[in-house]
C-alpha cells in the first residue's frame, strides 16, 4: 500500500458472454517499467490492454491508473498514448496535424505546439515530413508517426498494441530498437502487446506470459529460463520436447528415461514428482552443446546422434541431430560451429542437469 | 487484337447513343425558330429560352423544386447518416432486419407510393401541404443515403475513432473530426443523390403537389400533355445542363459505376 | 457489459428513430391503409367487390395482359440490346469501360420527363427518324412511332437499360479470363465458347437484370402517359385514372395491390423457371 504504482490491476476478470476472456489478473507496473503481455491470439492480452485503455470495462476488479480508480472513466480522460497495429493515422489530416491533434484538444498555444509536434518528429528521426499526409509515407514511417503521436501529449502511459507486426522483419528489428530507445530515454511506463517472445525478450523489463486469459508468469525476461509451466516453456522459445517417466526422485534431482530409452537427470524444482510419473521433458537448442567424442564416460544426459541437417541463421546456426526416433534441435553460435558439422556425422549431444525442465503430462497429451 | 472497329464495339455505340440521343436532341431543338417541334431543328433563335421568362409557372415551379430538392437532400442525408451509423456502427441483434425495412420503399413502385401516401395523407389532413409532400421526397430518398453510407462505413477502421478517443477527444469531437471527413465522399454522394432523386422526381409528386404549387417535372409533365412546343426544349436543356453539374461532381467524389451496384433497385 | 452494451443499443435507437418515424408514418402505415381500403367498398364497409370487379370485368384482364406484354417486350429489348455492351465492357479497357459506364448511368440521374421529351423529338412526324426516311425516299407520309405500344416501349427500354447493362456486366466481369483460355484448349470456337461458357455464367446477370427491369416496367406511369398516349392504357395509368379523376379510391387501391401481386409472382415464377436445381448448384455458394 505505501509503494504508489503507475498502473495497478486487482483481480481484473472479463467475459464475453459465458466465455472468461481475462480471468483474475493481478498486475503491478512502476514508474518507467516497460511491460510485455505476451502470449497467442486469444490469450487474453488485448482485451486486457483495452480494458487499461478504456475501450472495453471490466466485470470485475479494479484498474488503477497513478493511484486513482479507472473504472468507469472513460478512454478520453485516462491521459494515455497508444500505438496500433494498423497505424491509425487520421488519412485526412497531414502528418503535423495528426501529431497536433491531442494538443488541439488540451488547447495549446499554436506556438507551443508546433514546438512540441517539431521535438517528436525530431525524436522519431522524421524531422521533414510534417506536410506531407499518411499516405505519401511508408509503413515504417507511418508507425514513427503514430507513435510520435502518442509521445506528445507526455502521457502516464504508453501502449503499444502489436505496433510491429504489420512491418517486414528488417524494420521490425529496427523499429524495436528505437522504441526500446525512446521509451528509456523518455522514461514513460510503457505496455507493450505482442505474440512474439523475442520483441518481448527484447523490449520489457517485465513479460506477462498469458494462456486462455490467465497470467501463467510475470517475471523478468531472465526468468524466462525457469518456466512456471509447460505453456510458458512451450511459448516462450523453441524447445526440444522428449516424453518419458520419472525413475527415481532423488533429492535434488530426478532420474528419467525416455520413451526412446535415453537415461536423464535434471534438478528438481518446486515439483512433486514420484516415481512412475509420466513427464514432458524440455531442453533448449541453445543449451544443447554438440561433441565428436564422447566426453564423459556418464550414461546419463548424453545422447549419440547423427547431424541431419544445419543451418545458418546468422549469428548462430541450428543443427538437427538424430538421436534415434527423436529430433533434437541444437543452436549453436555461427563461430562456434564454423563448419566442423556436416550432414551425416556422428556426434555426441550433452546437456546439464539445470537445463532440462519437466513437467507433469496430462493424461490426454499434448 | 485492335477492338476499335470491333463487331461488339460498334453495337455498344449504338447503344450508348440511343440511350444519350434524347438528351442530345433537346439542346438543338431549343435553339428553333419554328413554333413546333422538328429534328434537325429549322433556323436558329433563343426566342424559347426568353419565353420562359414570360410563364411564371416554370420559374416558380423551378425555384420550388430546387428548395424541396434541397430541403431533401439535407433532410434524407441527416437521417440517412444516422441510420447507417446505427447499423453499422452499433450493430445489434436485428438490425439486419431494420436495414431490410429501411431500404424497403426501393422495392415497392414509386406509383403505389404515391397512391399509399395520397390516400393516407387525405386522411390525417397532410395531403396537398408542403410537408406531406417533403416527407415522400425523404422517404423515397433516404435507402439510398443509407446504402451509399452503409458502403462508406464498410471500409471504415474504427481504430482511427479510438486513436482519436484515446487522445482526449470526447465522442461528438471524434465524429466531427475524424468520422464525418472520412465518410464525407460517401455523405456527400448520398447528399447528391438524394437531391437528384427529388428533383427528377414526377411519379410521387405527381399525387402529392398542392392545386398551386408544383414541381418543375411536373410542370413539364402537365405541358407536354397539353401541346409539344420548343418552349419545352428550353426548359428542358436548363435543367439538363443543371443537371450535368451534380453528375460530374459525383462522378469525381463518388463515382457513378459505384453508386450503381447492379442489384441496387432490387432487394 | 451489459451497461455499455445498454448505451450502445440506446445511441442506436436515437439515431435509428427518425428514419424509423418517417418509414413507419410514410410507408408502413400506408401501405396498409391502402390495403386495408382495397377491401373496402364505397361506403367503408369490408367487401370483396373490388378484387371481384377486377377478376370478373373482362377489360381489367386486358389490361393486366397489356401491362405484362409490354414489360417483357421491354426486357427483352433490354436483353438483346443491353448483353452486347456489357460484353464490350467486360473486354475494353478500362478507360474505354469508364466512359461507356459513365454514358449509360449518366442520362438515367436526368428526369425520365425531359428523356421522354427527346424521345418525342426523335420520334414525332417531323422528327429525326421520319425526317430521314422521308428524305430518303422511303416512306411518303411519317410513321406513327410513338402514342402507341412500339413508342412505349422505345421509351422503357431506354429508361431501364442501364439496369440490365450493370448486371450483366457485373457477372461478365467475374468470369475468370482462364475459362475463356480453357474453353479454347477445349477446342471450343468463338461462338461455341460463348453458348457454352460465356452464357451460362451470366445467366445471373440476365436473370437479376430481368426482374429488375420487368418489375420497373410493370410500374411504369410517367413514359406510358407521354409515349402511349391515351390508347395504350396499363394497369399504372388506370390506378391513377380510377383515383384521380373518377375518385374511387377503393378501387384504385386494389388495382396497385393487383399490380403488386402480379409483379411478384411473375417475377418469382420466371427466377424458379431460371433457377433450376443445377443453377443452384453452380451459382449459390
Amino acid at each position: 500500500m505505501s509503494k504508489s504504482f503507475d498502473v495497478e490491476l486487482i483481480n481484473v476478470q472479463k467475459k464475453f458472454g459465458t466465455n472468461v476472456v481475462v480471468d483474475d489478473f493481478n498486475l503491478q507496473i512502476e514508474q518507467g517499467e516497460c511491460v510485455s503481455f505476451l502470449g497467442p491470439s486469444g490469450c487474453g492480452k488485448t482485451t486486457t490492454l483495452n480494458m487499461i485503455a478504456g475501450f472495453l470495462e471490466p466485470d470485475r476488479g479494479d484498474l488503477l491508473i497513478k493511484g486513482k480508480r479507472m473504472n468507469g472513466t472513460p478512454s478520453n480522460k485516462r491521459d494515455l498514448g497508444m500505438v496500433f497495429q494498423t497505424y491509425s493515422l487520421f488519412p485526412h489530416m497531414t502528418i503535423f496535424e495528426n501529431v497536433a491533434y491531442g494538443l488541439k484538444l488540451r488547447k495549446v498555444s499554436k506556438a507551443e505546439t508546433k514546438r512540441r509536434v517539431d521535438k517528436v518528429l525530431d525524436l522519431v528521426k522524421l524531422p521533414h515530413v510534417a506536410e506531407r499526409y499518411p499516405k505519401q509515407l511508408s509503413g515504417g514511417q507511418r508507425q514513427r508517426i503514430a507513435i510520435a503521436r502518442a509521445l506528445v501529449t507526455e502521457p502516464t502511459l504508453l501502449l503499444l498494441d502489436e505496433p510491429l507486426s504489420n512491418l517486414d522483419a528488417k524494420l521490425r528489428e529496427e523499429l524495436r530498437e528505437e522504441i526500446k530507445r525512446l521509451q528509456r530515454d523518455i522514461g514513460v511506463t510503457t505496455i507493450f502487446v505482442t505474440h512474439d517472445q523475442e520483441e518481448a525478450l527484447y523490449m520489457s523489463n517485465r513479460i506477462v506470459v498469458l494462456d486462455h486469459g490467465k497470467v501463467e508468469q510475470i517475471g523478468t525476461p531472465w526468468d524466462n529460463n525457469r518456466p512456471a509451466s509447460e505453456f510458458v516453456h512451450t511459448f516462450i522459445g523453441k524447445s526440444n520436447r522428449l516424453t518419458g517417466v520419472v525413475e527415481r526422485v532423488l533429492d535434488h534431482t530426478l532420474e528419467l528415461k525416455t520413451d526412446t530409452g535415453i537415461s536423464l537427470r535434471a534438478v528438481r524444482r518446486n515439483d512433486c514428482f514420484a516415481a512412475g510419473d509420466k513427464v514432458s521433458i524440455y531442453m533448449r537448442p541453445e543449451s544443447i552443446a554438440l561433441h565428436v567424442e564422447q566426453r564423459h564416460s556418464a550414461a546419463t544426459n548424453v545422447a549419440k546422434g547423427t547431424v541431419k541437417l544445419t543451418s545458418f541463421l546468422g549469428a548462430y546456426s541450428e543443427c538437427e541431430i538424430d538421436i534415434g526416433q527423436t529430433v533434437l534441435t541444437v543452436r549453436l553460435q555461427s563461430v562456434e560451429q564454423d563448419g566442423w558439422l556436416s550432414p551425416g556425422m556422428h556426434v555426441y549431444t550433452e546437456w546439464k542437469p539445470e537445463d532440462v525442465f519437466v513437467f507433469a503430462r496430462k493424461e490426454n497429451g499434448r | 487484337m485492335s477492338r476499335k472497329f470491333s463487331p461488339l464495339g460498334i453495337i455498344a455505340f449504338i447503344v450508348v447513343l440511343f440511350v444519350i440521343s434524347p438528351l442530345l436532341v433537346v439542346i438543338p431543338t431549343s435553339l428553333t425558330s419554328v413554333k413546333y417541334l422538328s429534328f434537325p431543328p429549322i433556323g436558329f433563335s433563343l426566342q424559347w429560352y426568353s419565353k420562359i421568362w414570360d410563364r411564371p409557372e416554370f420559374v416558380d415551379s423551378f425555384l420550388f423544386s430546387l428548395e424541396l430538392a434541397a430541403l431533401t437532400a439535407v433532410i434524407a442525408t441527416l437521417v440517412g447518416t444516422m441510420s447507417g451509423l446505427a447499423l453499422h456502427k452499433y450493430r445489434f441483434r436485428g438490425s439486419g432486419t431494420v436495414n431490410g425495412l429501411l431500404l424497403s420503399p426501393l422495392t415497392v413502385p414509386a406509383l403505389i407510393i404515391g397512391i399509399a401516401v395520397l390516400l393516407f395523407f387525405t386522411r390525417i389532413g397532410l395531403a396537398g401541404t408542403f410537408t406531406g409532400l417533403l416527407l415522400a421526397h425523404v422517404l423515397i430518398s433516404v435507402p439510398y443515403v443509407v446504402r451509399l453510407v452503409l458502403t462508406g462505413l464498410s471500409s471504415f477502421d474504427y481504430t482511427l475513432e479510438r486513436a482519436a478517443y484515446i487522445m482526449g477527444a470526447k465522442p461528438l469531437r471524434v465524429f466531427i473530426d475524424i468520422t464525418l471527413p472520412i465518410l464525407k465522399p460517401a455523405v456527400m454522394s448520398g447528399m447528391i443523390f438524394a437531391f437528384l432523386t427529388s428533383f427528377d422526381n414526377v411519379t410521387v409528386s405527381l399525387f402529392l403537389v398542392s392545386p398551386t404549387t408544383t414541381t418543375l417535372p411536373l410542370a413539364i409533365f402537365s405541358h407536354m400533355q397539353e401541346s409539344l412546343d420548343p418552349l419545352v426544349a428550353s426548359i428542358s436543356a436548363l435543367v439538363i445542363l443543371l443537371s450535368l453539374v451534380f453528375i460530374i461532381i459525383l462522378e469525381r467524389v463518388y463515382g457513378l459505376d459505384r453508386l450503381f451496384g447492379s442489384n441496387s433497385h432490387s432487394h | 457489459m451489459s451497461e455499455s452494451r445498454r448505451r450502445k443499443m440506446r445511441t442506436a435507437v436515437l439515431l435509428l428513430a427518425p428514419a424509423v418515424a418517417v418509414l413507419l408514418g410514410v410507408f408502413v402505415l400506408p401501405m396498409l391503409y391502402i390495403l386495408l381500403m382495397s377491401f373496402q367498398n364505397k361506403q367503408e364497409h369490408i367487401s370483396l367487390v373490388n378484387y371481384a370487379t377486377l377478376v370478373q370485368d373482362p377489360y381489367y384482364l386486358q389490361v393486366l395482359w397489356r401491362t405484362i406484354k409490354l414489360s417483357l417486350l421491354t426486357v427483352l429489348a433490354c436483353l438483346v440490346f443491353g448483353y452486347p455492351v456489357a460484353m464490350y465492357m467486360a473486354q475494353a479497357s478500362s478507360k474505354m469501360r469508364g466512359i461507356v459506364t459513365f454514358l449509360i448511368i449518366a442520362p438515367h440521374l436526368v428526369s425520365v420527363v425531359i428523356r421522354n421529351f427527346g424521345w418525342v423529338i426523335l420520334l414525332g412526324e417531323k422528327g429525326l427518324i421520319n425526317n430521314v426516311l422521308m428524305q430518303a425516299g422511303l416512306i411518303d407520309k411519317p410513321l406513327r412511332l410513338m402514342y402507341n405500344e412500339l413508342g412505349v416501349v422505345i421509351g422503357l427500354t431506354d429508361s431501364f437499360m442501364v439496369y440490365m447493362v450493370l448486371a450483366i456486366a457485373t457477372s461478365m466481369y467475374q468470369i475468370d479470363v482462364s475459362l475463356y483460355k480453357a474453353a479454347g484448349i477445349l477446342g471450343a470456337g468463338k461462338l461455341r465458347t460463348f453458348l457454352n461458357v460465356v452464357v451460362p455464367m451470366t445467366l445471373p446477370g440476365m436473370l437479376a437484370g430481368s426482374t429488375l427491369v420487368f418489375s420497373l416496367s410493370m410500374s411504369s406511369f410517367v413514359t406510358l402517359a407521354l409515349m402511349g398516349g391515351t390508347s395504350v392504357k396499363v394497369l399504372p395509368v388506370i390506378a391513377y385514372e380510377k383515383i384521380m379523376t373518377e375518385l374511387n379510391w377503393q378501387l384504385g387501391a386494389s388495382i396497385s395491390f393487383l399490380l403488386l401481386f402480379s409483379t411478384v409472382a411473375l417475377v418469382t415464377l420466371f427466377t424458379r423457371l431460371v433457377e433450376t436445381k443445377r443453377y443452384k448448384e453452380v451459382f449459390s455458394s
